[in-house]
């Protein structure tokens, strides 16, 4: 064999991947890393006076140690907020994300412009949709739940304070379920019409041509979203801070509202990495165990 | 008699089939309005004037000049000028470097064959990284060197937590690109870097394209990072919003205009993209 020829199959492409490898890597497995050693360090910006020490696992232990099961730290209740809110507004996107892709899916005359119109909050940036829902609609006086209320006899109460979570969840559900919808809809697009004419010839009702054919047709596609979903919406921040406000009290807090407290009410360096670990830990917790359910459903099925 | 039953039992069903795609429109427009409304009242209410705006009201005598007010405002073009900075500069560089990257993953050539697969699932894994775990050190770094008062600070975590969702798209489209192409284009003396620039993208450019706006609407829509790594004079147009978030029933109207306007270029540009997005984001992971 020629040397040139050698030469040329032992060339690696490298100079293609590592400017993007080294800057991905630079901002954000370096800060990570940092974020890491951080959460062992003791570290408040306001009191430049302690030093910064080692400080063990003391930083988890203060979020973590249960004194007594009737005063938990708060640490647990936003830890629990965290994985309902996100758990919550994965299902009901689940569901109406299905139910509304199964209606947009007719041939409707220009039903590309509607399902353009569902789309559209997707798209939306999460402050600007937080204070329009605040301000527009969810106010009891001057938005249209208000209005509404009123004209049908009723006092309207503050949603956004008497039921903080579900507000929360109802938002984050008006955002990401046209991603849902777009995802599902990509999928039942892609089922061969002669299976669904098929079962009709053979009898098939509108529900079990629903659930019993085409729902497990597009399982794959809604576990994609339901994966993506998740990486997206335990990491919202834009709409609590603009409506809630992590309120009343904590009641609407998730993590990285919590994270974001720390360093900026609190100016605990320390703390906010330790917290900043658990939430990764739960994101990665999380996906895992939908990734094992997914897994677990495919092995059935083949 | 007995045609004529018939052709009254055909005009019937058709009849009914007429009214029951009528009613299925009617359904179909009145969620997507419905759902849309929200965003459309928003778009409305900036036509109002202040006083206008403290009322629910879909009709009313549209003003311009809450719009005008608005774009006249030098703080508003101070965030524009940020966020479109951001959303520029941000874009194209995440192209410059995302573009090769997915180009070596699908057609490179490396030592070990295993090695493209585990940069992607690398890049990938990446997406899942919260913004949370990277701010603390971003923040405390950022202070010390007064990256804040700069865009660049900014532009460079954009950049870096932006590339893997250009990686990611663009390699499903590279993908379908037959491999054949590029051994024939090397035969004729064509180097790797013009196989890239000469045949890889122009075949992709519809997913290029799409990936490029899209990395613009996440760039032009995120908070967290770009809420807590700036100061007044490099904050963003979400940052902006966000300081709408104490005012209860006041100024409506400049709201609705304010974010009408910073809304209304990613739902466009968001639009444009959304074949692309769901190409390249369910491919490769329904097969998975």
């Amino acid at each position: 064999m020629p040397d040139g020829l050698q030469f040329r199959h032992k060339k690696s492409d490298y100079p293609f991947l590592l400017p993007a490898v080294i800057i991905v890597a630079v901002m954000t497995q370096v800060p990570f890393l940092m974020t890491l050693i951080f959460s062992f360090i003791r570290w408040n910006l306001s009191r430049p006076d302690m030093a910064r020490v080692f400080y063990g696992l003391r930083n988890y232990t203060y979020f973590l140690r249960i004194r007594s099961l009737s005063e938990l730290h708060q640490f647990y209740g936003v830890f629990f907020q965290t994985v309902v809110i996100t758990l919550m507004t994965l299902l009901f996107c689940s569901i109406l994300g299905f139910l509304l892709a199964i209606l947009f899916d007719h041939q409707v005359p220009g039903v590309n412009i509607a399902r353009t119109l569902i789309l559209g909050p997707f798209f939306v940036m999460s402050t600007a949709s937080g204070v329009i829902w605040k301000t527009t609609i969810l106010n009891t006086t001057f938005g249209w739940y208000g209005v509404i209320a009123k004209a049908l006899g009723m006092t309207p109460v503050d949603l956004i304070s008497y039921y903080p979570k579900a507000t929360v969840i109802a938002l984050f559900t008006w955002q990401w379920l046209p991603f849902f919808f777009l995802v599902i809809l990509a999928g039942l697009q892609g089922i061969d019409k002669d299976l669904v004419d098929c079962a009709r010839i053979d009898g098939a009702n509108w529900w079990q041509t629903t659930f019993k054919i085409k729902l497990p047709l597009i399982v794959n596609h809604l576990q994609v979203a339901i994966m993506l979903g998740l990486v997206f919406v335990i990491k919202e921040f834009g709409l609590i801070l603009t409506t809630t406000a992590g309120g009343p009290g904590t009641r609407s807090y998730t993590l990285p509202y919590y994270v974001y407290m720390e360093i900026f009410s609190a100016s605990n360096v320390g703390r906010a990495g330790a917290l900043a670990t658990m939430t990764v830990l739960l994101t990665l917790v999380l996906v895992n165990l939908i990734y094992r359910s997914i897994q677990r459903r495919n092995a059935q099925y083949r | 008699m007995a045609k004529n039953s018939i052709d009254e039992v055909r005009q019937s069903a058709a009849l009914r089939r007429l009214f029951r795609s009528f009613l299925l429109a009617v359904l179909v427009y009145g969620v997507a309005v419905l759902y849309f409304f929200p965003i459309l009242y928003m778009f409305l209410s900036g036509f109002k004037t202040e006083a206008q705006a403290v009322n629910p009201h879909i009709f009313f005598k549209p003003t311009f000049s809450t719009y005008q007010k608005v774009l006249g405002d030098p703080t508003m073009h101070q965030y524009l000028k940020n966020s479109l900075f951001q959303v520029c500069f941000g874009t194209i560089l995440c192209l410059a470097l995302g573009i090769p990257a997915a180009f070596a993953i699908v057609f490179g050539r490396f030592n070990k064959k295993e090695t493209p697969g585990k940069f992607y699932v690398w890049f990938i894994t990446t997406i899942l990284l919260p913004p949370v775990a990277v701010l603390i050190p971003l923040f405390t770094w950022y202070q010390k060197f007064n990256l804040i008062n700069t865009p660049w600070g900014l532009l460079a975590v954009y950049v870096g937590t932006h590339i893997p969702i250009v990686v990611w798209m663009v390699h499903s489209f590279f993908s379908d690109i037959p491999k054949e192409i590029f051994e024939a284009a090397e035969i004729d003396g064509c180097t790797k870097f013009q196989q890239m620039l000469r045949i890889a993208v122009p075949l992709a450019r519809t997913g290029i394209i799409s990936a490029g706006l899209l990395v613009a609407v996440f760039i032009w829509n995120e908070f967290f990072l770009g809420f807590n790594l700036t100061g007044n004079p490099t904050a963003t147009l979400p940052v902006y919003m966000a300081r709408f978030r104490e005012q209860q029933g006041q100024f409506v109207a400049q709201l609705s205009a304010a974010s009408t306007i910073s809304v209304l270029p990613a739902v466009i540009f968001g639009w444009l993209t959304q074949k692309a997005l769901v190409k390249g984001l369910v491919a490769g992971a329904v097969k998975g």
